[in-house]
């Protein structure tokens, strides 16, 4: 048989930029369609003619591409981040960033705990249920056009401090996952390299920022890119050598270079790259997903979609009214942070790689897909939401009052 | 007017205008280069009345618009900048500036400062060019032209009220 491996990835290319313009089309975010038509072709599908719907000669090469994605938005959100913001962010989002944290994080222990999972799994399904899809909560603030809105910046702050925590988490969780996690001197040893190797990265973004901007200051854009990527790729591929995923590494680097005068325009540079690898990798992970192994997940992906929700609404309302925002905008919050998208698959992806319990997979699909489509809908109609809410607990009597005052 | 300014994380800049009506204006400066301008009305800060997204381009313009500097009147339509320093300076005088109840050629202004007045709006009357003998007076709006400093230094000295009251 000849070997057709480029019609075969410019195959699946078709049905990711097909989906993708869908998508675009009714307005939605990409992933969940993404993940789905990578389910439905596969192993099951037919070949018709030349086209291979199987993609089984070209599985190895697009699982790679997905992986590349990964590295691709782990390295941007580092790049994105930077201390400074961080500090300049307030008590408000602090606070309201920690309890989310506290409260979500915890139901996801409890419920995983509950179900019957070992420790490992615990944590994943816990890391998989707590890390809000970034894109798709910004997608939708922007669409809805509530960027403006008073809730907007404790929500996009909310996010900013998941995105912390995933990276601690992150380091923390492939460190035992991926390591040798049989004794308690294993674990203890784990942990403490993913720590040391988290802290030698920060130590270099502190310290070595003059040498890095010296050396980053490269006029030729070829030869920045290819600098950059040579980076990211070595230092991503080397975290795995030592048992820290190369996730985890893309994102420290990322860390790294953010803190240099160069972050701007590595970000550009990596945007269309994290856009590209980061849709297939959606696909790749549909495509690893046997659609009829879903059925056994229902039953977990519903209670954990569930718990995401009122976890998430409780959060939401409790660090609203916390920074004084009225009940109104509080409940925005929780409706708008329930959408989980890439994160959470990139958590459950560890747990693969670590070779956890094979449900994981099944799970944070369905999870993911529901709450990718259903959170943008929550989001939509939280005014409704609100006011069914609202003629139960009665919060807006107290509330009018006040604003009329103002008015007079 | 109160201006709010706060950090979108992976969105951009907000900046919320308090204007004196109460009423609140919302503009968010994207990353991406749009811009969103958002109005709420004084009772209520959650819900917009309205909003419109610029692109950069537009924006621009928008700004150049609301900001005055696309609008002169006729008199100045030939004229380019033509130095970076050089500049055109609206200006009303304000009463009991030194220069008010003067003529043009009194203040000698052009040896002076090495100002010219290129036009002065008295009320609903033009005076283009005026010449030596045109007298200045409180609340007549000027359009002079000039160095930097040399403008500065002139609406400070002549045409402001604080410095003659001195």
């Amino acid at each position: 048989m000849t070997n057709h491996l480029v019609l075969e990835v410019g195959t699946a290319l078709i049905i990711i930029a097909l989906a993708a313009l869908l998508a675009n089309k009714i307005n939605f975010s990409i992933i969940p369609f993404l993940i789905i038509c990578g389910m439905i072709v596969g192993p099951h599908a037919p070949v018709i003619g030349v086209l291979d719907f199987t993609f089984i000669n070209s599985n190895e090469i697009i699982t790679f591409f997905g992986r590349i994605g990964v590295l691709f938005l782990l390295f941007y959100l580092g790049l994105e981040f930077s201390v400074g913001k961080l500090v300049r962010s307030g008590k408000n989002i602090a606070v309201g960033g920690s309890i989310y944290i506290l409260i979500n994080f915890s139901l996801g222990l409890i419920y995983a705990y509950m179900v019957g999972f070992p420790l490992l799994e615990v944590l994943i399904i816990a890391g998989i249920i707590t890390i809000s899809s970034s894109a798709i909560v910004a997608k939708i603030i922007v669409d809805l056009r509530r960027t403006a809105n008073p809730e907007t910046e404790l929500i996009l702050g909310i996010i900013m401090f998941e995105d912390i925590f995933l990276a601690v988490y992150l380091s923390i969780i492939s460190g035992l996952v991926l390591g040798d996690a049989t004794s308690v001197l294993g674990v203890t040893k784990s942990i403490l390299i993913a720590f040391g190797y988290m802290i030698l990265f920060f130590v270099i973004a502190r310290t070595c920022t003059k040498h890095l901007n010296r050396l980053l200051n490269i006029t030729s854009n070829e030869i920045f890119i290819i600098v950059i990527f040579a980076s990211l790729f070595f230092i991503a591929g080397f975290s795995e050598t030592i048992h820290v995923a190369e996730a985890i590494g893309a994102l420290l680097l990322g860390l790294v270079f953010s803190e240099t005068q160069h972050s701007e325009r590595i970000e550009k540079m990596v945007i269309p790259f994290r856009d590209f690898f980061g849709a297939i990798f959606f696909f790749s992970f549909g495509l690893s997903i046997d659609p009829f192994t879903l059925g056994g997940a229902v039953w977990l992906a519903l209670g954990a979609v569930l718990i995401t929700i009122i976890g998430n609404f409780v959060a939401g309302m409790i660090a609203g009214r916390k920074a004084g925002l009225s009940h109104k905008a509080s409940s925005n919050i929780g409706l708008t942070i329930v959408s989980r998208g890439e994160f959470s698959i990139i958590v459950a992806n560890i747990g693969m790689a670590g070779g956890l319990a094979s449900v994981l997979k099944p799970f944070s699909a369905l999870y993911v897909l529901i709450l990718a489509i259903l959170g943008p809908l929550l989001t939509k109609e939280s005014k409704k939401i609100y006011g069914v809410l609202n003629s139960i607990f009665k919060w807006k009597k107290e509330e009018k009052l006040p604003l009329k005052k103002k008015a007079n | 007017m109160i201006v709010k300014e706060t950090e979108l994380p992976g969105i951009g800049r907000k900046f919320e205008i308090e204007i004196s009506n109460k009423d609140k204006v919302v503009v968010i400066v994207h990353d991406d280069g749009r811009r969103e301008i958002y109005h709420f009305d004084k009772h209520d800060y959650e819900e917009s009345l309205s909003s419109v997204t610029l692109s950069d381009t537009e924006a621009r313009q928008f700004a150049a618009i609301i900001g005055g500097m696309i609008y002169r009147p006729k008199a100045l339509e030939t004229i380019e900048m033509a130095f970076d320093e050089l500049m055109i300076e609206w200006y009303r005088v304000e009463s009991n500036a030194f220069a008010v109840g003067r003529t043009i050629g009194e203040l000698d202004i052009r040896q002076k400062y090495e100002v010219s007045v290129i036009a002065i709006i008295k009320g609903n009357e033009k005076v283009l060019n005026p010449g030596p003998e045109t007298m200045i007076d409180s609340g007549d709006m000027l359009v002079i032209s000039g160095e930097r400093h040399g403008v500065k230094r002139i609406i400070k000295e002549m045409f402001s009220a604080e410095v003659s009251s001195e």
